[in-house]
């Protein structure tokens, strides 16, 4: 139970987009094109006669899909950003004071933990859920809380030919799961590492 | 009969007949037997067999080849115009044998050594080519004289042309070979004519510049010819050296040549091809005839020589502007121009040898032309074609087109320079145009303004007046930008001596208080100050900017900011920046003289000073908020923003504005507008808020200062990653930004180090570069992320290294090594084989290099005091040094060359920082170098031979010095079994082909000489079995000989060779020595 008021607390007021203004996007992040949610690949400016205002120009691959979106737009106005998630929900939080790093002692005696930092994220996020069973068309999932979700679809296509093959193939794989704007897809996979 | 018999036989009998034609030309050569006739001899056969290998044109080939005898032979007799065909022949292999003989590069290959190839290249120079030369002559003195010119003959004229250009543009070797024989291997671009002494009579005969010049008269409107007839004469007008016996001689060909030349260019309408041809020649004789010289030919004709320039100057300047408009593809005006500007500056440069004033009034005339050509009608020209305006189509321009200030820089310098020498003329005039299009601007705003109240929405503005009102004011603000300051890198800029003076003689008329009432009143009209004419015309034209930049704020603040030209915003803050640098604040003790206006309207502790400052700011302030979505104007801006405070005099009137503790509070709540700015303006805004906070303050003020700037940061980014949820929500793209936007901070903050802030700022850091390395595990799936925080380090280290002392040099090192180890945890296994890869993914790489590179840097460029500038920040401690930077750098070299493949070597960024850094550690850390793990050493060892061998010259000269070191470790250690050992004598063999053998670069000379006198004291023995193989493959005993003379003197003085200094400078002389004297004999092509 506590984990999941975690989960409410930690989404609590995340909207689905905010606005920023066109300028300050940046390559590799996010925006909004034709209402699609898209990864910024191609960003550049240009204007009109010497004089003109600047206006940006934008090319996105859509997070879900990879189909490929443009638009041009007045480097002032704004642009909705869709918030993004990796692997949808929070596990629990964790402050051990750091003693090591990825395993090895770290090997000078004390500079490392100042200012009280919680090291905790110094083992990373959690990149990706551990698969173990699709059924229906669902994956299932398990999360780092140990608890399993079921209602993510088996992609469509390459990616979900290579899922299912690979899970009957008995190999272990992790699902990266994306979501963004009321959609959630399993976009990547990786070998387990052992 | 020769003819005939070539046009009679097969091939077998044209073969003969080469070799009948071959013994004619060796028997007309009066030299004995010797080398010379050898080396003709040889150049001649591989003619033959060179004609051997085209089967098709074998015809002709023999023909020419007979009828360059025939011409030798018959040069006396004139049967010139015996053949038109045969003429053609003729001057086609004369063609031939001068491209053979021109340089080593036109050569072909067959195997001779570049001694051998510089030899016959100098006796064809001083022989046949003036024969050659001679011949053209007169049969270019035949056609000239001849009426009526038919196609064929034309054509055969043509031919001949191309041919004097050719030897006229021909790279004449000096008379003693010695060290010069590298000259061959210069390209032939732009080579000025610098014949021999030989070459007297020839040249200075005044009837061959004449002849060329009636040629060219002649040939004029022939496009292809006047090339050819033009180039001629812009080679005789760069005549220059030995072949002018004295200064009398210089000063009467260049009377001569300047009288044909205005006989030629005045009172002709010039051919667009004929201007870049012409801008070369009056740009050869100003370039290369001396100063003393162009004032000695008679006052007159030096005067029509200036006044052509200038009336061809403004013309062409005028048919620029019109390829412009008409947006031609080949820009011959613009380049002719160009050519004249540049020829200009060099004139007007060294002035001393001129009476005062002389070029008064052509700088006027060029500089009222530069002016008119770039305003619109009705005061200027600019978009007039001969049918109108034209209306030129609004384009779309990319962020990748050139700022105009940047690519008419050398334009704009000229006319600025200009501008100065005529500055009673150009000033005023400068301040009337800018005075008055203000009023214009201001009043079509206005105009604007009314019409969107009167009806709001109506949308359909039409721009045209605004556009050119601010095309006007852009072209306005440059001139006046190069006129009043100078380019200055590094170098502490100073006002023009023109313009001071200018400032300094009008004084006396000039009413100070009107003055700074002009300055301090940038809202109002100038011409409504009341005595307005007597004031300062230099701080009036500084005042005319600031009133288009008044009118431009208050256009923001109408709302009017979509009417605004961002462009002319770029100019404003450029301007001001440049002014700023100069005369803010201006130093007395730099000046013999000083402008009582200047000083008293921006010197030292005055009020203008303070209100210019305070101006300057809430310009800067309204621009990083109005135009956040302009980078480029943000950009400008901010960099007027560490113009202020860069220099701690200005910095102290910036922390006294109440509007700049407002900007550091603004910028550190990271919120809208500042916060729109892009990364590199951010960074940098950082850097000046650092900045101004070493300005004078007592200590309560700056506590409270850095609690304003510093400490948000801090806290800010301490909230974020102690969350307790960090690791989840670390990819929204909030917390994302957040953390993106202390980086860049952090770059900033790195980048304003100074020596007397290094403390404060390196204490500052180390706090954050340890949570850094934190945050390279939590991204390190986001490359971009990865690469702004190993950026942070390069700029600390890159910054402050120097100034640490051993204690803080260890903290950084600690932090460094912590920072690879994650990243090589991060990087294990991870594949990088992607052929299509662009050089931009693997920036963390070339940022890891530079790392470490930055880190070793301190052992080159360490002014640090153990700890001197820390002193009194915290107690002193013992230093037990746990991580040295050879550990660090080793560590990263681990790193590194396992991931570098020769792939990546293809990036030119990646490579050379790679071999930089390899030749750091050599150099630095040469006896780690052989307890490297064995795969390591030999990749490293593989590096530097392929560094040597197919990379550029750069990389082969680290390379080079990286081998010095090692050989001296390997003497040193005295174990000859090591691997490094047996690596060096390898590396001997190279560099020993490399300077015996092989095409080589003098630049190189000294760090290839270096590396070979070590590796020789190391490996004695097989240096001299080196030699002895060398020597026993020489057939020829001359060569034999003079090489086994040339090996011994080069040891001589240094035998038996010894790691000491002096016998190493030694070696470096007789190696020159020895590089001059038979350095050729053996390189082969």
């Amino acid at each position: 139970m506590a984990d999941d008021l975690d989960f409410e607390t930690g989404d609590a007021g995340a909207s689905a987009t905010f606005p920023m203004q066109c300028s300050a996007l940046r390559k590799n992040g996010f925006v909004v094109l034709k209402g699609r949610p898209c990864k910024i690949v191609e960003m550049s400016t240009s204007k009109t006669g010497k004089h003109g205002h600047a206006k940006v120009h934008l090319v996105g691959i859509d997070i879900f899909t990879g189909k490929k979106y443009e638009d041009i737009c007045p480097s002032t106005h704004n642009m909705d950003v869709p918030n993004i998630k990796r692997n949808g929900l929070p596990g629990k939080g964790r402050c051990p004071r750091l003693t090591k790093i990825w395993g090895a002692p770290v090997s000078f005696a004390e500079p490392l933990p100042r200012g009280g930092v919680c090291w905790a994220w110094l083992r990373g996020p959690p990149l990706a859920l551990q698969l173990i069973g699709i059924q229906d068309g669902y994956l299932s999932l398990l999360q780092d809380s140990g608890d399993v979700r079921e209602d993510l679809r088996l992609p469509e296509g390459d990616l979900g030919k290579e899922i299912e093959q690979k899970y009957d193939c008995g190999e272990e794989i992790l699902i990266t799961v994306l979501s963004a704007m009321t959609e959630e897809a399993a976009v990547a996979i990786k070998a387990m590492a052992k | 009969m020769m003819a005939a018999a070539v046009a009679a036989g097969g091939a077998p009998e044209v073969i003969a007949q080469l070799e009948n034609a071959a013994k004619v030309l060796m028997q007309r050569t009066n030299y004995p037997e010797t080398e010379r006739m050898s080396s003709k001899r040889a150049i001649f056969l591989h003619l033959i067999l060179k004609l051997h290998h085209l089967p098709w044109s074998i015809m002709n080939n023999a023909s020419m080849l007979s009828t360059y005898s025939y011409h030798l032979e018959n040069q006396n007799h004139h049967l010139l115009f015996a053949s038109i065909f045969w003429q053609t022949l003729a001057c086609s292999i004369l063609t031939a044998l001068l491209s053979e003989f021109s340089s080593s590069s036109k050569t072909s290959n067959i195997g001779l050594s570049m001694e051998f190839h510089g030899n016959c290249k100098r006796i064809f120079q001083e022989g046949d080519l003036r024969q050659i030369f001679m011949l053209t002559v007169e049969v270019l003195q035949e056609f000239s004289r001849r009426e009526n010119l038919n196609a064929q003959m034309s054509s055969v004229f043509q031919r001949y042309l191309a041919l004097a250009n050719q030897v006229l543009s021909w790279n004449f070797l000096p008379p003693n070979l010695g060290r010069h024989y590298i000259a061959m291997f210069e390209s032939s671009q732009n080579v000025m004519l610098k014949p021999t002494e030989l070459w007297r009579e020839t040249l200075l005969d005044i009837r061959v510049m004449e002849l060329f010049f009636t040629v060219h008269r002649k040939i004029r409107e022939d496009t292809d010819m006047a090339q050819d007839s033009l180039q001629c004469l812009a080679q005789l007008a760069s005549l220059h050296g030995p072949v002018f016996p004295d200064e009398g001689s210089q000063v009467d060909y260049l009377a001569h040549f300047i009288e044909g030349l205005l006989n030629t260019v005045n009172g002709i309408e010039i051919e667009d091809s004929e201007a870049m041809g012409i801008s070369s020649v009056f740009s050869n004789l100003i370039t290369v005839f001396p100063r003393n010289v162009l004032t000695a030919i008679p006052n007159e004709l030096f005067s029509s020589f200036v006044n052509c320039l200038t009336h061809l100057t403004c013309s062409f300047g005028r048919s620029a502007a019109l390829e412009e408009v008409l947006d031609k593809d080949d820009m011959v005006y613009m380049e002719a121009y160009d050519k004249l500007l540049e020829s200009w500056l060099t004139l007007v440069q060294d002035d001393k040898h001129f009476h005062k004033g002389f070029f008064t009034q052509h700088a006027v005339q060029v500089f009222n032309s530069y002016i008119q050509c770039h305003l619109a009608a009705p005061d200027g020209t600019r978009n007039l074609t001969a049918n109108g305006v034209a209306s030129r189509e609004e384009e779309e321009i990319s962020e990748l087109q050139e700022d105009d200030r940047d690519q008419f820089s050398d334009q704009l310098a000229s006319v600025g320079m200009l501008g100065r020498i005529a500055a009673e003329h150009c000033i005023p005039l400068l301040t009337s145009l800018l005075e008055d299009r203000v009023t214009r601007l201001h009043g079509q705003l206005q105009r604007h303004q009314q019409q969107l109240l009167a009806s709001p929405g109506s949308g359909s503005i039409d721009n045209k007046v605004l556009d050119d009102l601010y095309e006007d004011i852009h072209w306005l603000i440059l001139v006046t930008g190069y006129l009043l300051a100078n380019d200055t890198q590094g170098e502490t800029p100073l006002i023009p001596p023109e313009v001071m003076e200018y400032s300094i003689k009008h004084s006396t008329e000039v009413d100070i208080n009107t003055t700074l009432q002009i300055l301090g009143s940038p809202g109002e009209k100038a011409s409504s100050i009341p005595g307005y004419n007597r004031t300062d015309s230099v701080i009036r034209l500084l005042s005319a900017i600031l009133r288009v930049s008044e009118v431009e704020s208050r256009a923001i603040r109408a709302d009017l900011t979509h009417l605004l030209s961002p462009q002319m915003g770029k100019d404003i803050v450029w301007f001001l920046k440049r002014w700023a640098k100069t005369y803010l604040l201006v130093d007395e003790k730099l000046y013999d003289q000083i402008s009582l206006p200047f000083n008293t309207a921006f010197g030292a502790d005055t009020e203008g000073s303070q209100w210019i400052v305070g101006y300057l700011l809430e310009k800067v302030i309204s621009n990083l908020a109005v135009w956040s979505s302009e980078q480029d104007l943000a950009n400008d801006t901010v960099q007027l923003l560490v113009t202020l405070v860069e220099r701690r005099e200005r910095a102290n009137l910036v922390i006294q504005c109440e509007n700049w503790w407002n900007l550091a509070k603004q910028f550190a709540r990271r919120s809208p507008p500042l916060h729109f700015l892009s990364s590199s303006v951010q960074r940098t805004l950082m850097k000046a808020l650092v900045l101004g906070g070493f300005a004078h303050m007592d200590t309560d003020t700056k506590q409270q200062y850095w609690t304003e700037v510093l400490q948000p940061l801090q806290q800010r980014f301490l909230n974020v990653i102690n969350q307790e949820n960090f690791q989840q929500i670390c990819q929204e793209e909030e917390v994302k930004q957040e953390i993106t936007a202390t980086l860049e901070a952090l770059c900033g903050i790195a980048e304003a180090t100074q020596i007397d802030n290094v403390a404060i700022l390196f204490n500052f850091l180390m706090d954050f570069l340890t949570n850094c390395i934190g945050l390279m595990e939590v991204y390190k799936n986001t490359p971009e992320t990865v690469n702004l925080i190993i950026e942070v380090f390069v700029e600390v280290a890159h910054k402050q290294i120097c100034y640490l002392g051993e204690s803080k040099a260890m903290n950084l090192y600690e932090a460094c090594l912590t920072l690879l180890q994650v990243y090589s945890k991060n990087n294990l296994g991870r594949q990088r084989i992607d052929v299509t890869a662009e050089e931009d993914q693997y920036q963390d790489l070339l940022l890891i290099m530079e790392l470490l590179t930055n880190l070793l840097s301190k052992e080159f460029i360490d002014f640090s005091d153990t700890d001197e500038v820390f002193r009194g920040h915290e107690p002193g401690q013992a230093a037990n040094r746990s991580v040295s930077a050879a550990d660090v750098v080793l560590y990263g070299v681990n790193l590194v060359l396992p991931l570098m493949s020769q792939d990546l070597l293809k990036f030119p960024s990646l490579c050379n920082q790679y071999y930089k850094l390899i030749t750091f550690i050599c150099e630095i850390f040469p006896e780690k170098i052989p307890q490297l793990p064995e795969d390591l050493f030999k990749s490293l060892m593989y590096s530097l031979e392929l560094g040597m061998s197919s990379m550029s010259s750069e990389v082969c000269q680290l390379c080079l010095e990286a081998l010095t070191p090692l050989a001296e470790q390997c003497a040193k250690a005295q174990e000859t079994d090591s691997s490094l050992f047996l690596a060096t004598r390898h590396f001997l063999k190279m560099v020993f082909d490399m300077l015996v053998l092989q095409k080589h670069n003098t630049e190189m000379t000294t760090a290839a000489g270096e590396a070979f006198y070590t590796l020789v004291c190391l490996h004695q023995a097989e240096y001299s079995e080196l030699v002895e193989t060398l020597l026993s493959s020489q057939q020829d005993p001359v060569i034999y000989q003079r090489l086994a003379d040339a090996f011994n003197k080069l040891t001589a003085s240094s035998t038996p060779p010894s790691l000491d200094r002096k016998q190493k400078m030694a070696f470096l002389k007789s190696l020159e020595e020895f590089m001059a004297n038979v350095g050729g004999l053996l390189c082969v092509k």
